[in-house]
């Protein structure tokens, strides 16, 4: 089977692009599958996480994968942050300290996850500068889009992470991505409630929305999500199932995909540029907690 | 009894100025637990510790409210060397939990799950 893959941006055309390629391969078993990239004039480097994703995915089925005809501009891009080092490519260094490398994580694996963003983010010092309160919020937000998948996808095939700083526009882009059994599916066994995938979402970004049961509460990983990326003027896109979902001025929007995503991709988008202390006024006594 | 409180060092229990695995927070949970079951006063310091997350605070404080009163928790738990912005998120897990656990069917599926074994779902 051959199949071609266009441009992936990270936006929704990007994420309709990499569910056609899930509806076209889904099925194959024991296949060679190769993907011609000669039309992929550009891969945002983040969206290795949920392309890796799939890549897997197929993997798992024994399906032999061969990416073709690759550009050079992607080529390089996507070697510097080790994809392409999976499908026998040689690794090369990041010559710009640009990317956040793309990664691959057992459910189990929090503290290597830990370990992956103190070293290629916090320690980094040829990344672009950061705010001290920009840097400790942001690697939060990681570790809360990475907790959220290992409490809610039930994912046994992994967790895929990949980032790319862009200096010139003060922006950096990060996606998590899983195998696991989507948003809608969770919402719908542990609230009974009848949503499609963009709305059930919806629901989990919102209000006090919870899909936790047991003794453990939950439910805030998400909504703190929201709220950083609101202060901070970036975006996120939540692609879970068949839904489309983005956050951005404040404000979200939901889609439906024509296609399903196997499991879900959390991508956000930081401006790096942000100097705000994060800190609010309203600041709450340790003896006034419980 | 604040006179005479237990010392728990969150950073000595996750190893790790990150504290941000659910499990490492379940550890701290299991401590605090047997403190507050013996009626014992608590501190619990976040010395040394950078970055909590939501889930970490979940199992180790949260799920308190499962199974003490507010007023117990209040009485016998304090928290120390935590930075302002880690006592509003701590501040909001809490006041998540209380509502967790407010809700009758919630909480029952909650005794149900801990009695089933399943104390993460």
């Amino acid at each position: 089977m051959r199949i071609a893959l266009p441009q992936l941006h990270h936006d929704q055309a990007g994420f309709d692009a990499l569910v056609d390629l899930w509806a076209k391969t889904e099925a194959c078993f024991l296949d060679v599958i190769e993907l011609d990239l000669s039309d992929a004039t550009w891969i945002d480097a983040d969206l290795c996480a949920p392309f890796g994703a799939l890549l897997y995915a197929l993997g798992e089925r024994i399906n032999t994968v061969k990416l073709l005809n690759i550009r050079p501009d992607v080529e390089r891009a996507l070697t510097q942050n080790g994809f392409l080092s999976i499908y026998g490519r040689k690794a090369v260094p990041d010559r710009w300290g640009t990317t956040l490398p793309y990664q691959q994580f057992d459910p189990k694996d929090d503290r290597y996850f830990a370990d992956y963003v103190e070293t290629k983010l916090i320690r980094r010092t040829e990344l672009p500068a950061m705010s001290s309160a920009l840097l400790k919020k942001l690697s939060e937000s990681l570790f809360e889009i990475f907790s959220n998948a290992v409490i809610h996808s039930s994912t046994e095939m992994g967790i895929f992470s990949c980032g790319q700083f862009f200096p010139k526009r003060d922006r950096l882009n990060f996606s998590v991505a899983d195998l696991g059994i989507g948003i809608r599916r969770n919402v719908t066994e542990t609230t009974g409630l009848t949503l499609d995938a963009a709305q059930a979402i919806e629901w989990a970004t919102t209000g006090r929305n919870t899909t936790r049961r047991g003794a453990i509460p939950g439910g805030l990983g998400l909504k703190l999500l929201v709220q950083f990326v609101d202060l901070n003027g970036g975006s996120l896109q939540i692609v879970s199932d068949a839904g489309y979902w983005r956050r951005e001025n404040g404000k979200s929007c939901i889609v439906q995909l024509t296609r399903p995503f196997p499991g879900t991709v959390v991508s956000v988008e930081i401006n790096t540029a942000d100097q705000q202390s994060y800190v609010l006024a309203s600041e709450v006594e340790e003896t006034d907690i419980f | 009894m604040t006179n005479n409180l237990l010392e728990v060092s969150v950073f000595e229990i996750a190893g790790s100025p990150f504290c941000v695995a659910s499990d490492d927070g379940q550890k701290v949970h299991d401590r605090l637990a047997a403190a507050l079951k013996a009626g014992h006063g608590v501190r619990l310091s976040f010395h040394n510790v950078t970055i909590v997350t939501s889930a970490f605070l979940n199992a180790a404080i949260g799920q308190l409210y499962g199974e003490f009163d507010e007023a117990q928790i209040r009485a016998l738990l304090k928290v120390s060397d935590i930075a302002p912005d880690d006592v509003m998120l701590l501040k909001r897990v809490v006041e998540t939990a209380k509502q967790y656990f407010a809700d009758p069917q919630t909480f029952a599926q909650a005794i149900q799950a801990v009695q089933g074994g399943d104390g993460d779902d």
